[in-house]
């Protein structure tokens, strides 16, 4: 089987066979879905990470037979020879592929032409037929979609292998249910076509009712309490290109206060279900059960594309035109990655006064914790824990632990600070060099005593001990604290000479 | 005059030459002669500085200094250290490479921090048992950055912050001892050996460090020696580690570890063939098969110490027979140990130096007869509370290892005279303990005396038939006698006493319930020998006032006093407190005549440098808590006994 003959001759006859219905392809489409771009898709996305959005991507692609698509059950599941030729991409290829997409764009302009003349349509034609009509061009561009995604992913090859080793070939196959899901049994449902060039969605739906608002796909799946850290958990995700579709809000969209905004009236609101309540106010047909209920609930069931998220700030990793693109997962997390990125740091710690923050619950996460990192370094960074503080010093080169000034810890009962302290208080720090302190009494009488040492019993009386009462020693507590024991005195008066035989020199070993 | 004409003639480099054959006896030359003064002031290396007082003029005279002890100067301050270096030049900062300021406890992160900036040339810093140092003085320490030694022995406040200053602030350290500093944990041992990636040695005994730190401390390449005696969180995994790290490692010491196996050991062992020393006392109750089969590869081992572990004949067979070079070897309260067993030990071991055989008491005179005969270097020997050694053992000893310089035999009642004399072949005797030898008596101890010149420790505690005349024999013969233990030698009175003043070195006295010595023989004691830094004269009842006022006005360089028990009254106790300006420690229980207020006095009187007192509990409450508290913030400790 020549597969770029049976693509083409694929794509021709579903491309004509628009405005006529064809039992035999509709059938054809929805009885293979798990196999039917299952070796294509999956061959590629082995070979590519996805890092930046398909269609904008003038990126080199590789030859003729990596787009080709099989569309039959037996074809071998680990064709190696496609594989093998990703490595090596050369120009003359990429062309054709370049000129493959540019073909495909146009036809998708056609249909997407056909369906907004469609619309335009006043409901004349009987009910079945228009319904017949939608499901095959919803078909038909489901496939040119796809189609598509897998011939622009495989434009990239950017990193190579870095997603055989980490995606587990089960998660690729999840994506692909995510893509070929649209093939299911009611392929009119859910479908949404993707306007790349301007990254907006068309909610392209069977229920014409509702208003065809960008907003309200924005906003879908707004939630206030989303886990703040959202942002960073999408990090290692590495979905393949083409397998989400991109969103980018403008950066108004991102801080305006109230993301609901009532059609009638215009009131904003922060949450969907807030809006709902609201509108029952403007009428009955506000208060059916349908209306009131989650709107996202109805079409839950329903198969849809991966969303992801772009910032709006050029030149942003999260920016979809940025080379290692990492887009967003959520709303929420494009809300709090643009806060705390690109905005102004506004809400100011009321403890520390120093911490700043953009966005209020990180705020909120911090006091928690403000004041209990104890553990400082000398580079001003504080750690809530011991050993976090410790793996930033064996990290950096210089860094020394801090020690706080009033650090009583372990050494309350150790003399550093306290004992200069009392030192002091006693007096016994004597600072007077000049002269000897007047209650040096015993030394100066030691002196005069040389004369009858081998009385000592004389020395005694001569010192007066014996006229004082033991019991009112209480009256003189200073003397001995300030007597020659004085810390600096011995340095001046470094000359008792004792009667037994030391000098100065004796005073060294 | 003819000998100042003399040396007048010499040059400053043979000055030099003959100062460096005098020895330590250096101290009359340069009192009488100016040229020595100037030529030992400019060429003099270390200082060990013993009363503070004249610091600052020593410290002007020997401005080249490379070494600076201020170890027995507890009462350095802050303000002292800022006084040294204002005054003058302070040139001796410049060249000083080793700063010791063990146990100088007085001296705060402030002081530590000018003294260490203004001494450029640091390499070495001895900061051991300075229990009041935490992390400030620590961060004082750090300022050192050409630091290589560092001693914090119980330095008691340093936690692993003060650690990781050190780390970041001295990364050349090749010798760090951590001994004590309780508050270090795995954490800062971690940052220790991922900073300091050049040390050589490593103590961290006692921490409470786990398996992990030594994780860390198996990546550090150029480890020598590391020693974690008591280590109990550490086991057998911690060693594992060391088996695949520290590729130089020579020494290990894991005695004390509670939780250390023999398979512990084994990996150590099989991953270190070329190990030097090995020390696992006391924590291992035998040694398993495996590790002895393990023990044959060593055959590099010096040093093997396993102390308290039951043994074999053949366990001593396997060590004589395959560590060829062992020079030490542990065996002390080794259960298991048989003459046969040692006798098959030393055949092959006969280069052993030292070997302590302490309380294994089935060793009798074959065995050490065949130690005598095997192992002519023979240097220290222990054998306290080995009952069955009698003097035909000594004899051999006396024969073959005339290098012998220390035997213990303490509680050894074979010992008597006849032993004594034939010991007394052993002229290079240094070191004797005959504690509780009832059995010798003066005769003996003359031997010694006579034969015996460099012997400076003797211990004849309990000694009871030796007398005055054995003291006699003993100052005339051992000159440099430095420290002796008399106590309970109840025969001697005051002529001993006499003759002991005869000891111009002794530093060391015990003389612990001798009941016949007075103030008479005391005072003798206290006039002449001038070194005299630790006195214990407990239960010496018969000394009044008299001899402890001499106490108090000669021996100005005690250190230490044990009082407990004595008649010193209120008086003399408050002039002896507060006259010794060295003293440090002293035990005052039981002093009959001395009143609470007295002994308040006496302690307001010293409490500037005392470091640690002993006194009675029943005064706890009776004494002021003004002064205890003083007492407490100037570093001391009170232990109520």
């Amino acid at each position: 089987m020549d597969p770029k003959g049976g693509l083409c001759a694929n794509n021709c006859r579903r491309s004509s066979s628009l405005t006529a219905p064809g039992n035999g392809l509709q059938t054809n489409l929805s009885s293979d879905p798990p196999s039917f771009y299952g070796i294509g898709i999956e061959s590629h996305f082995n070979e590519f990470d996805p890092p930046s959005p398909p269609i904008q991507s003038v990126l080199p692609g590789q030859s003729d037979t990596d787009i080709e698509i099989p569309d039959q059950e037996n074809c071998p599941l680990s064709d190696s020879s496609n594989t093998s030729k990703l490595q090596d991409w050369n120009p003359s290829a990429m062309l054709n592929n370049l000129s493959f997409l540019e073909e495909k764009i146009h036809q998708l302009r056609d249909l997407v032409h056909l369906i907004v003349n469609k619309k335009c349509q006043p409901i004349g034609q009987p009910h079945e037929l228009v319904t017949q009509e939608q499901q095959l061009i919803t078909a038909d561009l489901t496939s040119i979609i796809v189609q598509l995604i897998s011939t622009a992913g495989s434009l990239l090859p950017s990193v190579r292998h870095t997603l055989t080793n980490t995606n587990p070939l089960v998660s690729q196959i999840d994506q692909l249910h995510g893509i070929n899901l649209p093939f299911g049994p009611e392929p009119s449902s859910g479908i949404r076509p993707q306007n790349n060039s301007a990254n907006k969605l068309f909610d392209k739906s069977t229920q014409n009712d509702l208003p065809n608002t960008c907003e309200m796909e924005q906003n879908y799946n707004m939630e206030e309490h989303e886990p703040k850290d959202e942002e960073d958990v999408d990090e290692g995700e590495n979905l393949p290109p083409g397998s989400y579709e991109i969103l980018q809000l403008e950066k108004e969209e991102i801080l305006a206060p109230h993301t609901h905004f009532c059609t009638i009236c215009g009131k904003g609101f922060k949450r969907d279900a807030n809006l709902r309540m609201h509108m029952r106010g403007h009428g009955d047909e506000y208060k059916t059960p349908a209306a009131l209920a989650k709107p996202h609930k109805e079409t839950g069931s329903e198969p849809k594309l991966i969303k992801r998220y772009s910032c709006p700030y050029s030149g942003c990793k999260r920016n979809k035109d940025h080379k290692k693109f990492q887009p967003l997962k959520t709303i929420l997390c494009v809300k709090n990655h643009y806060k705390r990125t690109h905005c102004d740091k506004s809400y100011t710690c009321s403890r520390c006064n120093t911490k700043k923050f953009s966005v209020m619950a990180d705020l909120k996460t911090h006091e928690k914790h403000c004041g209990k990192d104890k553990w400082l370094c000398s580079c001003g960074t504080t750690f809530s824990r011991k050993d976090k503080l410790f793996g930033h010093i064996a990290l950096f080169q210089g860094h020394t632990p801090a020690i706080p000034l009033d650090d009583t810890k372990g050494v309350t009962e150790l003399p550093d600070p306290q004992n200069r302290e009392i030192s002091n208080k006693v007096g016994s720090v004597n600072f007077c060099f000049g002269s000897k302190p007047s209650s040096e009494n015993l030394v100066p009488n030691m002196m005069d005593m040389k004369g009858n040492i081998d009385d000592p019993m004389n020395y005694f009386s001569s010192l007066n001990f014996e006229g004082c009462n033991f019991g009112a020693f209480n009256e003189f507590p200073q003397t001995p604290f300030e007597d020659a024991e004085g810390s600096f005195s011995f340095l001046m008066s470094g000359s008792f000479k004792f009667g037994g035989g030391e000098s100065s020199s004796g005073n060294l070993q | 005059m003819l000998s100042e004409s003399v040396l007048c003639l010499l040059t400053e480099d043979l000055f030099i030459r003959v100062l460096e054959k005098l020895g330590p006896d250096r101290k009359p030359w340069r009192l009488v002669c100016k040229e020595f003064l100037r030529v030992e002031s400019a060429t003099r290396k270390s200082i060990r500085i013993l009363r503070i007082e004249f610091l600052v003029g020593l410290l002007k005279k020997f401005c080249n200094i490379e070494t600076l002890d201020l170890s027995l100067c507890p009462r350095i301050e802050d303000g002292v250290v800022s006084v040294l270096l204002s005054q003058g030049s302070a040139s001796w900062t410049r060249g000083l490479r080793r700063l010791v300021l063990s146990r100088a406890t007085g001296l705060g992160h402030v002081g530590l921090e000018i003294l260490i900036r203004a001494c450029p040339m640091l390499e070495a810093v001895d900061v051991s048992h300075c229990w009041g140092y935490g992390d400030r003085e620590a961060a004082a320490l750090s300022c050192a950055a050409r630091l290589r030694e560092l001693n914090m022995d119980k330095c008691l406040g340093v936690t692993d912050i003060g650690l990781a200053k050190i780390a970041v602030g001295c990364g050349k350290l090749e010798k760090l001892s951590l001994k004590w500093c309780l508050e270090i944990s795995d954490l800062g041992i971690d940052l220790l050996c991922k900073k300091c990636l050049d040390l050589k040695f490593l103590d961290v005994s006692y921490l409470k460090v786990t398996s992990e730190s030594l994780r860390s401390i198996a990546s550090l390449s150029r480890l020598e020696v590391f020693v974690m005696v008591g280590c109990s969180l550490v086991d057998d995994v911690g060693l594992r580690f060391l088996e695949k790290g520290c590729p130089l490692l020579k020494a290990i010491d894991v005695s004390r570890c509670d939780c250390v196996s023999s398979s512990g050991l084994i990996s150590l062992i099989s991953g270190h063939g070329d190990l030097e020393q090995l020390d696992a006392g006391n924590c291992l109750s035998e040694l398993s098969a495996p590790l002895v089969k393990c023990l044959e590869n060593l055959k590099q081992l010096r040093i093997i110490r396993i102390d308290g572990v039951r043994v074999s004949d053949f366990i001593l067979q396997t060590i004589g027979t395959n560590c060829k070079s062992l020079v030490e070897l542990g065996l002390s309260k080794c259960i298991g140990v048989t003459n046969k067993g040692i006798m098959q030990l030393v055949s092959g071991c006969c280069n052993l130096k030292i070997l302590d055989l302490t309380c294994c008491r089935f060793i009798s005179d074959a065995a050490i007869t065949t130690i005598a005969d095997s192992c002519p270097d023979l240097v220290c020997l222990k054998l306290e509370s080995c009952d069955m050694v009698t003097e035909n053992c000594i004899y051999q000893l006396g024969l073959n290892c005339l290098l012998l310089e220390e035997l213990d035999l303490t509680d050894c009642s074979g010992v008597d005279d006849i032993a004594l004399r034939y010991l007394s072949r052993c002229s290079k005797l240094v070191r004797l303990k005959l504690g509780l030898c009832t059995n010798i008596s003066d005769i003996g101890l003359a031997h010694i005396a006579c034969n015996c010149p460099n012997m400076t420790e003797l211990d004849l505690y309990r000694c009871v038939r030796i007398g005055d005349d054995g003291l006699a024999a003993l100052t005339s013969g051992c000159k440099r006698l430095r420290k002796l233990n008399l106590s309970y030698c109840n025969r001697i009175t005051d002529r001993g006493m006499e003759y002991i003043s005869h000891l111009d070195e002794l530093s060391d006295l015990e003389l612990r319930g001798l009941s016949n010595i007075t103030s008479i023989g005391i005072r003798a004691v206290a006039i002449s020998c001038q070194r005299l830094a630790d006195l214990d004269l407990k239960h010496c009842e018969k000394i009044d006032d008299s001899g402890f006022w001499t106490l108090a006005f000669y021996s100005q360089n005690l250190r230490q006093i044990n009082m407990s028990y004595c008649a010193v009254s209120d008086m003399v106790l408050c002039f002896l407190m507060g006259n010794l300006k060295r003293l440090q420690d002293s035990k005052l229980v039981f002093l009959s005549k001395v009143t609470v207020t007295g002994l308040e006095v006496a302690l307001r009187a010293c409490c500037g440098r005392i470091k640690k007192v002993k006194l009675q509990r029943s005064l706890r409450f009776l004494l002021s808590s003004e002064m205890l508290e003083t007492l407490h913030a100037r570093g001391c400790k009170i232990r109520w006994d």
